[in-house]
């Protein structure tokens, strides 16, 4: 009985948590790439 | 009717045989880790400039037995002690042939660490852990590192024999997983390190005996990279290991999906090793499109470090929800935020997330001259190396080292090693945060206390130096509570019995194809993969060799 929400499992947590370690590199790298177009 | 069969399975224990092996590679590890750590204390107290090292010791001397202690010594040893007791776990005890061996290796190994060690406290080694032609050690420094690879060459033999005997008997069906793991990153040790042997064997101790008067200074550094970088996947695949297999049955969850994690792992033999050129972006003489394309294929490291990072999140999130975690981080709570075993790795996996992002910065080639030999890459391999794989490292030593000596971490020592992670967590905060701030505003790696005669940028350094010495002062601290919860498992926890967690695969996870396991196909890729990116440029640095140069004993 329990299978079937088991089944439907809820990964939302999951989505946002990668979706954030994706967004926290693309700000540290952008953040590095102005200080590199700014000195070289 | 299962549950009867899973409590036995959890009981599985390593053969005492195999637990003695195993442990004597951990005692090494732990060995290392004290020595290495006082000579980091050492390093920091003196670029903060108020402390001078005593008896005429040198700082170059003390940076070498730091890095080699503790980025070859420590984690080469317990990787392979880990590795032992993994495969004695998963696929059975080894044969008496099989321990034989992998006693060999140790002792072989162990022979070229003391070796190597007595020349670097001699002084006649203090060439940084990189040994970077044209700093030049003694010979016997040199033959030393050698016996150590040579040495890990034959116990990963001992782990490859226990591996075929196992596929042997159980024809058609995929190895245990934990098998399966430590038999890509042997397999990528002993592809990688071929490079640095042959840089050994072949350039470096002719040179140091005076056999030659000459070294291929790009050469050398070409093949110590080509071993270096899938060295650092070499640190980090056990860590993987424990992640995936170990974790998921210590918060009472189950692995996401066994196809996912093979998957990852076999990406990760792909991609760690054609892609050296990414420490040598600044080094002439190497063609730019050679460096370009090792450029892209670091960067595919990023598909199974996500691809990582969704299985643990989910892993998580799964067993959360199962808790009554409710929302959209409920589940999060829920976490056995009180078993040392699950925080002290998760703390590890956190540090994981700017560790990454630095290293592409590191890594996205003309973006790499903003830290090229500055201390931000000293910070970046704190984060890596010293947070992300060693706290995981701890972490498998709270379960592991009792299973092996048949005791119980208590709760008194499991309170104690959560306090130990988060004195490491803000100590390496403070240290390896100061390091990347002032690396980019250029103060250098690798290099003793100057004020370099007064210069107005130098100056600005210095409180980032005193913030090092604070946060390295804490690590310390960290060092020492964790050998004192190390020596409490090994001689006076109280006896009892530990479980070797095993995680199972969630029934809803995809049968594992069995194409993820045919080496053929992947080993076949991996070599195509590495000539591609190194015959032409290595053929290139050869024809159009710079002039050799003689041997430098700067120290």
């Amino acid at each position: 009985m329990s299978k079937k929400s088991e089944k439907d499992s809820d990964l939302k947590g999951t989505l946002y948590s990668v979706g954030f370690v994706g967004l926290f590199i693309l700000i540290s790298w952008f953040m590095a790439f102005y200080l590199f177009v700014d000195r070289f | 009717m299962t549950t009867i069969k899973e409590k036995a399975k959890d009981l599985i224990k390593v053969d005492r045989r195999d637990s003695k092996l195993a442990l004597a590679h951990i005692y090494v590890a732990f060995i290392a880790l004290f020595i290495g750590g006082l000579c980091g204390l050492l390093q920091v107290l003196v670029r903060s400039g108020k402390f001078t090292l005593p008896w005429g010791i040198g700082y170059y001397q003390i940076l070498t037995i730091h890095g080699v202690l503790l980025g070859l010594i420590l984690t080469t040893y317990f990787i392979l002690g880990f590795q032992i007791a993994a495969m004695s776990r998963t696929s059975g005890t080894f044969t008496n042939k099989q321990r034989l061996i992998g006693w060999i290796g140790f002792w072989v190994m162990t022979a070229g660490t003391v070796a190597a060690s007595i020349m670097v406290l001699l002084n006649e080694a203090s060439v940084l852990y990189t040994f970077y032609a044209p700093l030049q050690a003694h010979w016997i420094f040199y033959v030393g590192m050698a016996l150590v690879v040579v040495g890990s060459w034959i116990t990963g033999i001992a782990q490859i024999m226990k591996y075929v005997e196992w596929r042997k008997v159980n024809p058609g069906q995929p190895s245990p997983l934990l098998s399966f793991m430590v038999i890509v990153n042997m397999a990528m040790w002993l592809i990688c390190s071929l490079g640095v042997a042959v840089e050994v064997v072949f350039q470096l101790i002719p040179w140091s005996l005076g056999w030659v008067d000459k070294v291929d200074v790009l050469l050398s550094r070409t093949l110590f990279w080509y071993f270096g970088h899938p060295l650092v996947y070499f640190w980090l695949l056990p860590a993987y290991m424990v992640w995936y297999v170990i974790i998921p049955k210590i918060i009472g969850g189950k692995i996401f999906s066994d196809a996912l994690a093979r998957l990852s792992f076999m990406l990760f033999l792909l991609f760690s090793i054609p892609v050296g050129f990414h420490h040598q972006l600044t080094e002439p003489g190497i063609d730019s499109f050679w460096k370009f394309l090792q450029v892209i294929l670091t960067m595919m490291v990023v598909i199974p470090s996500l691809l990582t990072a969704f299985s643990m999140f989910a892993s998580f999130e799964l067993r959360g929800r199962q808790l009554g975690g409710k929302g959209l981080y409920g589940w999060f709570k829920k976490l056995p935020w009180k078993d040392a075993r699950f925080t002290v790795p998760f703390i590890g996996m956190a540090a994981f997330i700017p560790a990454g992002a630095g290293g592409i910065i590191n890594a996205s080639y003309q973006m790499n001259q903003l830290i090229h030999n500055t201390i931000w890459v000293t910070g970046h391999f704190h984060l890596t190396l010293a947070t992300t794989v060693v706290l995981t490292f701890f972490g498998a030593a709270y379960w592991l080292i009792p299973h092996l000596t048949g005791r119980v971490l208590t709760k008194q020592m499991n309170k104690l090693a959560i306090i130990q992670a988060i004195i490491w967590s803000v100590g390496m905060t403070i240290m390896s945060g100061a390091m990347h701030i002032v690396g980019l505003m250029g103060a250098p790696r690798r290099s003793d206390f100057s004020t370099y005669g007064g210069a107005q940028q130098a100056t600005e350094w210095i409180p980032y130096q005193v913030a090092q010495a604070v946060g390295g002062t804490i690590l310390f601290v960290g060092i020492i509570l964790v050998l004192y919860i190390v020596a409490n498992l090994l001689w006076f926890a109280p006896k009892g019995e530990t479980e070797f967690p095993i995680g199972e695969v969630s029934e809803h996870a995809e049968k594992t194809p069995m194409w993820l396991e045919n080496w053929k196909i992947w080993l076949t890729i991996c070599i195509a993969l590495i000539l591609f990116a190194y015959t032409v440029p290595i053929i290139d640095i050869i024809q159009n060799a710079p002039p050799g140069s003689k041997g430098y004993k700067l120290w």
